[in-house]
């Protein structure tokens, strides 16, 4: 949590804000994100997301080359983007422009702000160059963004009406799940963004145009006759603390994230009071399985340790969770820097990349990483390894993975002690015979 | 830095097909804005420098460049050091490097991989906001070779100077200048080749090398499959230069015939007709009548061993119609392969094709084939009108196949094994094999319960 130690990142693990940008509006209903960049930020971006979510993406760039990059100030290459995609895709009706800068676009100063007055879609910007912050916070950016400039203030709350903030490394399956789960209380909920629709490898038609995110921008320009707030993820506070400027009246409510039995029972908490009412059974009979997961996978977990990497808010989430279960969290290796890194209560907490955890290989027994951890691990005997975090290139069905409340935490666990008896059981089973 | 002149100069290629329909100085389009798809120069550099596994690959610029671009591409390679293909090293250039300038972190950053890597070159790749604030990249690249010994080359192609096929040309530009011509071969025969655009992706090139060494043809070095630096330093002494299906890299042939007097062929290694052709071509460039008649009995062994092998394939494939939407040279060599197989092909799309490909395609399809300009809205009535039984594309076709009942492969996916050369062509075999036989495709286009037949 220093200042550098080193002038370059070796495997990084580290995404870029724009990158963040794209996917939040992505979970917006007929959505055109546009990235402000050259050709190729929305091309890397493009395939990135679709390994990652085995799904056709959505996104555009306005193609800002070499001489552009000097001579307009964005207005001409956001608004002939605007206007060569529309022509082109005729049949194409997008409800909002979500438009967002890059590095070059940040480095050349473009007002992306006044372009939005010639523009006669509805529009959003946001600023997001590639060289601050990371692609937790260019997403946050963008929610923030999204809710300032098109949510209409409002005097009155409805009762019964929520909107839940996720951060970003929550996956699309889980979104629905959190939603459904608060629905049962007899709430109208609302995702912003909800991706629940929209990348969670779901067969239909006409894929990849446009942002098909579960929300649309009608509902967000309503969003503040929500009578609660729920920011999930330190990353997510700035969004939450926008909406109430849109009416007082909201009451907000922080989960730094919603994974083990503590934060699950101070969810409900939370909804039960809302609403004066008991859970459902089935999340009565949830909590009693994740209780008897805890118990059923203590001993491995308890007796193992771990390495975490990625996003601030994903960390802080599974940290917790595992050490509830008596887990040794040997280091935590982030992407960008967060107030919420120091409430880990582990030694190393560091910002890195992989070749700073790779120094920490030897001593865990599980590495919970991303995609590029698995390449790096092949050298080492006997390390488990569960994927979590961006990308994801290989894995079937990592966007319905599920780690969320008392029914995602419980199957995390059984994922993590099922790799760890893997490691532990079978390979002494091996030696002796 | 950036040179103008140099790309304008690539954009003009002589040598290039394009620029036959041209007026002088037209040269290639310029990105449209929203309509340019597809990789930046950045991207083209990379992937025609990234398979030197022995070379670390340092990338000057902010987050997206490398974060999302590393280990994505599946070129192997035979390097028994430390294979940093595998890893990515960027300088991940902060606020302050935007304002006070990022040569220092630059400059910190070869040092280090030198101290902890020692590799035998370091390749550094300016970016768009590192060209834009105007580092002083050649310097301190010439500095630290200076410093260290080794070659420390600076690529000079941007996101924003065009496509991927100009970040291509000028990756090419790159090595023509640090690299070749500055080591001497230990060896040289009459039979050294150098092998240009192939990035070994599956090891296609493993497909068809044993078989140009049986004939005694030796590659000298490659740009850059399985390729080593030590080694392209020494391709000014080759005898032929052999492309491999990458028009991009034509001006370094062109400049290396020039500069050196190496002649060079083009030639693609997909499907039996061509992988044969290619050899022959190679023989016959290189001149000698031993290695000609060697080619000539080894390309009939090869030929007789993999037609005996496809002989099962044989009856699955009889009077199988293929659809193939898929960009580029893809759009025949593909077809090639298939008809190699005995699978008529009825249809391929030249949405992005240059003018040779689709020449090469309508030669390959005959007159009765289509040739899709816009594939995503033709490609339905095509599969209708000529009962095709499989459709070849990229994932987002995959809705079509379902909807018409056929079989589906996804041409575009990272592929894990290789359709090159003679064998890869049983992988492709292989691969269709399983998609005729498998039902899923019917299985999924079935009506849900609650929705009404019809």
């Amino acid at each position: 949590m220093s200042a550098e130690k080193k002038p370059l990142q070796v495997n990084p693990i580290k995404h870029s804000q724009p990158m963040g940008a794209a996917l939040a509006f992505m979970g917006i209903k007929n959505c055109l994100p546009l990235m402000h960049a050259s050709q190729g930020c929305a091309s890397y971006t493009k395939v990135f997301y679709t390994r990652h979510f085995n799904e056709p993406i959505a996104i555009y760039n306005t193609s800002v080359s070499d001489i552009t990059a000097v001579l307009d100030g964005g207005d001409y290459s956001i608004l002939m983007a605007i206007e060569n995609i529309t022509k082109k895709n005729k049949t194409m009706k997008p409800e909002l422009i979500g438009l967002h800068t890059t590095g070059l676009t940040e480095t050349k100063g473009d007002d992306v702000r006044g372009v939005g007055m010639h523009i006669e879609i509805p529009y959003c910007y946001v600023n997001t160059p590639d060289f601050e912050g990371g692609m937790q916070s260019g997403w946050a950016l963008t929610i923030k963004a999204l809710i300032q400039q098109h949510t209409k203030e409002q005097n009155e709350i409805v009762s019964n009406k929520i909107v839940l903030l996720p951060h970003v490394s929550i996956q699309p399956g889980e979104i629905e799940n959190i939603k459904e789960f608060c629905e049962s209380f007899g709430l109208e909920v609302y995702a912003l963004p909800d991706l629940s629709t929209s990348l969670d490898g779901y067969l239909s038609e006409g894929q990849g145009k446009l942002g098909t995110g579960a929300i649309s921008i009608e509902d967000i320009t309503n969003l503040a006759t929500s009578s609660y707030v729920i920011s999930i993820g330190e990353s997510m506070k700035i969004a939450a603390e926008a909406l109430k400027v849109k009416n007082e009246k909201i009451q907000h409510h922080h989960f730094e994230h919603l994974m083990g039995l503590e934060a699950s029972d101070n969810f409900v908490g939370l909804l039960m009071q809302i609403r004066q009412i008991a859970p459902i059974p089935s999340i009565q009979r949830w909590r009693g399985r994740l209780q008897d997961a805890m118990l059923d996978t203590h001993f491995l977990i308890g007796s193992s340790s771990f390495l975490i990497t990625g996003e601030p808010d994903m960390c802080v989430g599974i940290a917790e969770l595992l050490q509830a279960s008596g887990g040794t969290i040997k280091a935590v290796v982030t992407t960008t820097a967060s107030d919420i890194l120091k409430e880990i209560r582990c030694d190393n907490v560091l910002v890195g990349d992989l070749e700073d955890a790779k120094e920490y290989f030897e001593d865990v027994d599980m590495v919970i990483s991303n995609f590029h951890a698995e390449r790096l691990l092949h050298s080492y005997k006997n390390k488990a390894l569960v994927l979590r975090g961006f990308p994801n290139y290989e894995e079937f069905g990592n966007q319905l993975k599920n780690d969320q409340l008392y029914e995602g935490s419980t199957y995390f666990l059984f994922e993590v002690a099922n790799a760890l008896r893997h490691i532990k059981h079978v390979h002494e089973g091996d030696e002796n015979a | 830095m950036v040179n103008r002149a140099k790309i304008k100069e690539l954009m003009n290629e002589s040598a290039c097909s394009h620029s036959k329909d041209k007026k002088p100085g037209e040269g290639c389009d310029k990105p449209k804005p929203g309509l340019a798809a597809g990789g930046c120069a950045f991207d083209g550099a990379q992937i025609s420098l990234f398979p030197y596994a022995d070379a670390v690959h340092l990338v000057h610029g902010p987050q997206t460049c490398l974060g999302a671009s590393w280990e994505t591409r599946e070129t192997l390679s035979s390097y028994e050091g430390q294979n940093h293909t595998y890893m990515g090293f960027t300088t991940g250039i902060t606020t302050n490097d935007v304002i006070f300038g990022g040569d220092k972190r630059l400059e910190d950053s070869i040092e280090y991989i030198v101290k902890e890597y020692s590799p035998e070159a370091i390749f550094v790749y300016s970016t768009c906001v590192t060209a834009l604030v105007g580092d002083d990249i050649d310097m301190t690249c010439k500095l630290g070779s200076e410093k260290f010994d080794i070659p420390v080359v600076p690529v000079h192609a941007p996101g924003f100077v065009g496509g991927k096929n100009l970040g291509s040309r000028l990756a090419g530009e790159a090595v023509l200048e640090n690299l070749i011509g500055t080591k001497e071969p230990e060896t040289i025969t009459p039979y050294d080749i150098n092998l240009i655009g192939d990035y070994n992706v599956t090891g296609d090139m493993w497909q068809y090398l044993p078989i140009l060494e049986k004939i005694g043809i030796r590659v000298l070095s490659s740009m850059s499959g399985d390729g080593r630096v030590s080694d392209i330093r020494t391709a000014h002494r080759a005898k032929l230069n052999v492309i491999v299906c990458a028009k991009s890299l034509v001006t370094l042939c062109r400049k290396m015939k020039e500069q050196y007097g190496i002649p060079w062929i083009s030639v693609s290694f997909y499907g039996k007709r061509d992988t044969s052709f290619a050899i022959m071509e190679i023989a016959k460039a290189l001149g000698d009548e031993k290695i000609i008649e060697k080619a000539k009995r080894v390309i009939e062994e090869e030929e007789r061993l993999l037609e005996e092998k496809l002989i099962p394939y044989r009856k699955i494939f009889a009077g199988k119609k293929a659809v193939l939407n898929t960009g580029g040279n893809k759009a025949w060599s593909i077809a090639s392969g298939l008809q190699d197989l005995g699978i008529e092909v009825v249809a391929t799309s030249i949405r992005k094709s240059t003018a040779d490909d689709i020449e090469k395609a309508k030669e390959y399809l005959g007159d009765d084939a289509v040739l899709m300009k816009t594939p995503a809205s033709q490609q339905s009535k095509v599969i209708d009108e000529k009962g095709a039984d499989i459709l070849l594309s990229g994932g987002r076709s995959l809705y079509t196949a379902i909807k018409k009942k056929i079989s589906f492969i996804d041409v575009n996916q990272e592929k894990k094994v290789s359709y090159g050369g003679y064998n890869g062509l049983l992988n492709l075999a292989d691969d269709l094999k399983y998609a005729f036989n498998n039902p899923v495709f019917a299985n999924v286009s079935k009506k849900a319960p609650w929705e009404a037949e019809g």
